[in-house]
């Protein structure tokens, strides 16, 4: 994999929200087809990691820098972001009443359409496109009539991000605490779904507070994320050690050096 | 004083039928009015100018003027042209259990039980709705009779000729238990004065489902009401839908006279240019165990104006009164202007009632969720800010008039600039 190309690479990333320094020197560098795992305590900073790469507002850079297939990530509008391949699935996906699920997945797909120069996809092909990823996901076909998660369950929530994903294919998906409030069966279709979409090109950062989504989702990296950086990376197998050991261990120890990609 | 008020009042006091008493009861309360400036409560935002400017004058020749055609659906035709009724556009088979029939071709006894509830349900208070007693040239009078379920919807149009003045009146009686759907309707086409009122009687265990649009932009000056008076366990459920004109009124009355009566109603309203619409809508809670749940939402741009007072009145016997009014506004543009004042009097302590108004609150999470699937960030304000439109217009009861609808207020909004 050494010579594969780097698709997301982030170097010595300060980040703060509302003033607090959050994001504290953090190197990663991760080549097209990998899964990278992020794992940490609370408060680590996994979740802002997200929303800096995908540029919500009141998250501020404050220095580093962080491309996406050689583009600045970090000079982008979010939705130039997407259109440039970023994708970010929601810990907690947000309810859009009033606006129907298949308008918003169809205005995501024509908009990165657009970007690449396309026509907008027809109403019916796309309805065929979107009714046969609900299938993929488990999700009934109704909830495409329905507002964007609107009274969706937790798992339904993880379901419909996954359906996002699958329609849009992006180059780099982050999901964002994807295991968190669901229950076994839940999170083997989610993990189903994001293997289905593994492949040469597509590369995946999985944060996660827990080991149990890595049984499903193999990674090729294992990072953890402390106080901002990250303080030790190594393969699978660093994730079983997490989960006998708790953090603590490595909250104590000075930060390493990051990956070798 | 105005002058197009005198000359309403001049032209009223010549008429002479089944309505003399009403009318003069009317020209009475008329002569110790006067005339709504920026003092007057009730006319605080809304000048009348454009009445007291109009050209508008009553057209007496009789012209044929149809009602819009909608997809997928199909009414019982009541057209008023010109403020006149046009019986011959109403169908003569009207299935069983239903009437309608101008006032003046009924019974006596028919006569003197309309008569009964003639500006009963609307309150004294509304100034043209004494006009529209003064000068309507009937009273329409639809009724169900009991336990009947009329399937096919009614719709009441009041269509105007350019430069046309004129004054339509309906009242609708359900007896108990039937059932009926009723739209209002309004089509005028350019300097037009309407005053348009109806009264509906919904008596215990009936049920009304009720639509007023008010579609008609431009030059035209519209001012109404829809009166609602609900029996024990009566139920309604009222969409209203406005586009503003150079000046547009409407005033809602629902009295929950009966115990335990139920009341839905949702309002939406798009400003666009320098359109004016004022919604006056009052609930009065005089009986126990009632429900009543209001949402007014309204978009503004350019330099319009939207006026929304909602006030609900919770009467000391009105026990175990849940009642809920919310209204939100969109401001797209600096120049826009919304007056919204919710009120609540209460006067009974078992009761649940609670209130909120917003203005120009883009929900910036969604903002961002919508962008980071590659949603331009323009592209995604309309998305949500259309959404909460969307909402109300999901909640109308017929698919048919939703669909026909919704099309038309989109195409309204993406037309609106934002600045």
């Amino acid at each position: 994999m050494s010579n594969t190309k780097s698709l997301l690479t982030i170097q010595d990333l300060h980040a703060s929200v509302e003033e607090k320094k959050i994001i504290k020197g953090l190197n990663l560098d991760v080549k097209a087809g990998e899964v990278h795992a992020i794992m940490g305590p609370n408060g680590a900073g996994k979740s802002t990691l997200g929303y800096v790469l995908s540029g919500r507002d009141g998250y501020s850079v404050e220095s580093g820098s962080a491309t996406l297939d050689g583009k600045d990530l970090l000079e982008m509008e979010t939705e130039e972001r997407a259109r440039a391949g970023l994708f970010l699935a929601f810990q907690y996906p947000v309810e859009i009443p009033g606006v129907s699920n298949l308008e918003f997945l169809k205005a995501s797909v024509d908009a990165q359409r657009e970007a690449r120069g396309e026509d907008a996809i027809t109403s019916a092909e796309f309805l065929k496109e979107a009714k046969a990823a609900c299938k993929q996901v488990n999700l009934p076909v109704s909830f495409l009539k329905r507002g964007v998660n609107e009274g969706f369950s937790g798992g339904e929530k993880k379901r419909n991000e996954l359906m996002q994903m699958l329609l849009l294919k992006p180059k780099l998906c982050i999901l964002d605490e994807t295991d968190s409030g669901l229950d076994i069966d839940a999170l083997q279709v989610v993990a189903e779904g994001v293997n289905s979409q593994r492949s040469a090109d597509r590369s995946f950062i999985v944060v996660t507070h827990y080991q149990r989504l890595l049984d499903y989702i193999k990674p090729d990296f294992v990072h953890v994320l402390s106080d901002g950086k990250i303080v030790k990376s190594g393969d699978a197998s660093l994730a079983l050690e997490l989960e006998a050991q708790g953090y603590a261990w490595l909250q104590k120890e000075p930060a390493e050096d990051e990956l070798e990609g | 004083m105005s002058e197009w008020l005198d000359s309403a009042i001049a032209r009223a006091q010549g008429i002479d039928d089944w309505l003399a008493p009403k009318r003069a009861h009317a020209l009475d309360l008329l002569a110790k009015t006067s005339w709504p400036t920026r003092k007057t409560e009730a006319w605080r935002y809304t000048p009348l100018r454009p009445v007291e400017r109009s050209t508008a004058k009553a057209i007496t020749d009789t012209v044929t003027l149809l009602p819009t055609a909608i997809a997928d659906f199909s009414a019982i035709e009541l057209v008023f042209a010109n403020g006149r009724f046009d019986a011959s556009q109403l169908e003569s088979n009207l299935p069983e259990g239903l009437s309608v029939s101008l006032g003046r071709d009924l019974t006596e006894a028919e006569q003197s039980a309309a008569l009964g509830v003639f500006s009963t349900i609307k309150p004294e208070r509304h100034i043209f709705g004494l006009v529209n007693d003064a000068l309507a040239e009937d009273v329409l009078v639809v009724s169900v009779a009991e336990g009947v379920q009329i399937d096919q919807p009614i719709r009441i149009s009041s269509l105007l000729s350019e430069g046309a003045e004129s004054h339509t009146r309906v009242q609708v009686n359900l007896a108990a238990g039937s059932s009926l759907t009723v739209i209002e309707d309004v089509q005028s086409h350019g300097d037009s004065l309407l005053t348009a009122f109806v009264e509906y009687q919904v008596a215990a265990n009936a049920i009304l489902e009720h639509y007023r649009f008010a579609l008609q932009t431009g030059n035209n000056i519209a001012i109404g009401g829809s009166h609602f008076n609900l029996l024990d366990h009566a139920k309604m459920h009222s969409t209203i839908v406005g586009f503003g004109s150079d000046l547009s009124r409407l005033d809602t009355d629902i009295i929950h006279a009966g115990k335990y009566a139920d009341a839905k109603l949702n309002a939406m309203y798009l400003l666009d240019g320098k359109e004016l619409f004022d919604l006056h809508a009052t609930v009065e809670h005089a009986s126990p165990n009632g429900t009543t749940e209001e949402n007014v939402r309204c978009i503004v741009a350019d330099r319009a104006r939207a006026v929304f007072n909602g006030r609900i009145h919770i009467h000391p016997d009105a026990q175990k009164t849940l009642a809920e009014l919310n209204n939100r506004n969109l401001l797209l543009s600096d120049k826009a202007e919304i007056n919204t004042k919710p009120e609540l009097e209460i006067y009974a302590d078992d009761v649940k009632c609670a209130h909120g108004a917003t203005v120009a609150q883009i929900d910036k999470q969604a903002l961002y969720y919508l962008q980071t699937r590659g949603v331009s960030r323009a592209r995604a304000q309309v998305m949500l800010n259309f959404g909460f439109i969307n909402e109300l217009i999901d909640l109308m009861p017929n698919a048919a008039l939703a669909e026909w609808v919704r099309p038309m207020i989109r195409e309204r909004f993406l037309q609106m600039e934002v600045n």
